[in-house]
């Protein structure tokens, strides 16, 4: 008979960086989108608040002074959606290796990005949510642990399929 | 169990619906307009008729470069389009931030240059010259480029005065109450709906939303 297998510490890490980061990403993409400006209706409101999103956004890509503007733009009509989707296939943990794997390289590229911008001194919002927020160096701490959670997930994922836990190996006849 | 493990994934899919549900129906909620009056009017710092059918108070800070963009990509072209044809009536707030060092003291050079009927050039004079007079904090001499010598000499009375702070402060008190967290923040009046929206926008953006609102019946 299948039985659920154990809570191990691989298991165990494997959720946390599903849920946290999943949540974060999922969270990260919405409210890029959604604030700080929330008007939902009516729908000129909305497409309204959306586009004001969206510019405010472009404009801390574009602070960065990594990428260009026309960049900038595609960088701000894009990432938001791709953070939502990536995050809601991390919670759901279908094909875990592909997508924990893209969301590390996401979190090493933003990682890379706050570091090089908090070394340089630049006066800047992060842009890592919807609200502004300045960075500093606990940007770059809180960062930093999540890239080590995403690449420990993405190892453990790798690792898991590899190596199933015992209990969970199919029954032989 | 076999049959528990197949539907666990079912699960997990409508637990995270159920939640961005909900979030949804936070930000609705977040998101009413709640119908404002619009009070404390410096009649020196608003523009166009008080009967526009739309008002828009907006919330600046003279050293925040996002307000710099607004204000040199959007302000000419609404003053020529919107505001003298009586489409809108634009209301300048004072939102100095705590971490620009001379923007409290540029606001007051506004006021104080807006109580003689030289807002206009003293607003555009600060907000062009931005880089040079964050960097060395002359703001006297910023606004000293574009007024006569007895112009300056009045503004320069109003604001060693020390009047002006308390006006700024009801502005910036007025934010609040709009939530506003950053600058610039806009807020639109129609209709009995109060409508803040944060950032930076273009002046196509902005004529497309002020277009709608004002063919709102």
């Amino acid at each position: 008979m299948m039985q659920s297998s154990p809570l191990n510490a691989r298991r165990a890490i494997l959720w946390i960086g599903r849920l946290v980061l999943g949540g974060i990403f999922v969270y990260a993409g919405f409210s890029k989108l959604l604030m700080p400006n929330t008007h939902l209706w009516p729908m000129f409101m909305l497409k309204f608040s959306v586009s004001m999103n969206i510019a405010s956004f472009a404009q801390q890509v574009q602070s960065y002074k990594i990428i260009s503007a026309e960049a900038s733009q595609v960088v701000a009509h894009t990432l938001p959606f791709v953070e939502i989707v990536l995050g809601l296939l991390l919670l759901i943990g279908w094909r875990l290796r592909i997508w924990a794997t893209a969301i590390t390289a996401i979190m090493v590229g933003f990682l890379a990005a706050v570091t090089r911008a908090y070394l340089l001194h630049m006066d800047i919002n992060c842009g890592c949510f919807g609200t502004p927020e300045k960075l500093t160096g606990m940007t770059v701490v809180r960062d930093s642990a999540f890239t080590a959670l995403a690449l420990l997930m993405t190892i453990f994922a790798f690792r898991e399929a590899r190596e199933p836990h015992p209990w969970t190996k199919p029954e032989r006849a | 169990m076999r049959e528990d493990r197949v539907n666990r994934p079912r699960a997990t899919a409508g637990t995270i619906l159920l939640c961005l549900l909900s979030a949804f129906a936070v930000l609705v909620a977040r998101a009413t307009p709640q119908a404002e009056g619009v009070t404390d009017i410096d009649p020196h710092k608003a523009f166009g008729s008080k009967n526009a059918p739309v008002t828009m108070e907006v919330f600046s800070d003279f050293q925040c470069p996002a307000c710099k963009t607004l204000f040199t990509s959007t302000n000419r072209q609404l003053m020529d389009n919107y505001v003298s044809t009586g489409k809108v009536y634009l209301i300048h707030r004072d939102f100095p931030l705590p971490m620009h060092a001379y923007s409290r003291i540029a606001a007051r050079y506004a006021r104080a240059a807006a109580q003689i009927g030289k807002f206009e050039p003293v607003e555009q004079a600060l907000f062009q010259n931005q880089e040079k007079w964050e960097q060395t904090g002359d703001v006297d001499g910023t606004v000293a480029g574009v007024l006569s010598a007895a112009e300056m000499a009045k503004v320069r009375a109003l604001v060693k005065g020390g009047t002006l702070d308390a006006a700024i402060d009801k502005d910036s008190a007025l934010g609040q109450i709009y939530r506003v967290s950053q600058t610039p923040t806009t807020v639109f009046h129609s209709k009995g709906q109060t409508y803040p929206f944060a950032g930076v926008m273009t002046y196509d953006m902005l004529k497309q939303f002020l277009d709608q609102l004002l063919s709102q019946k």
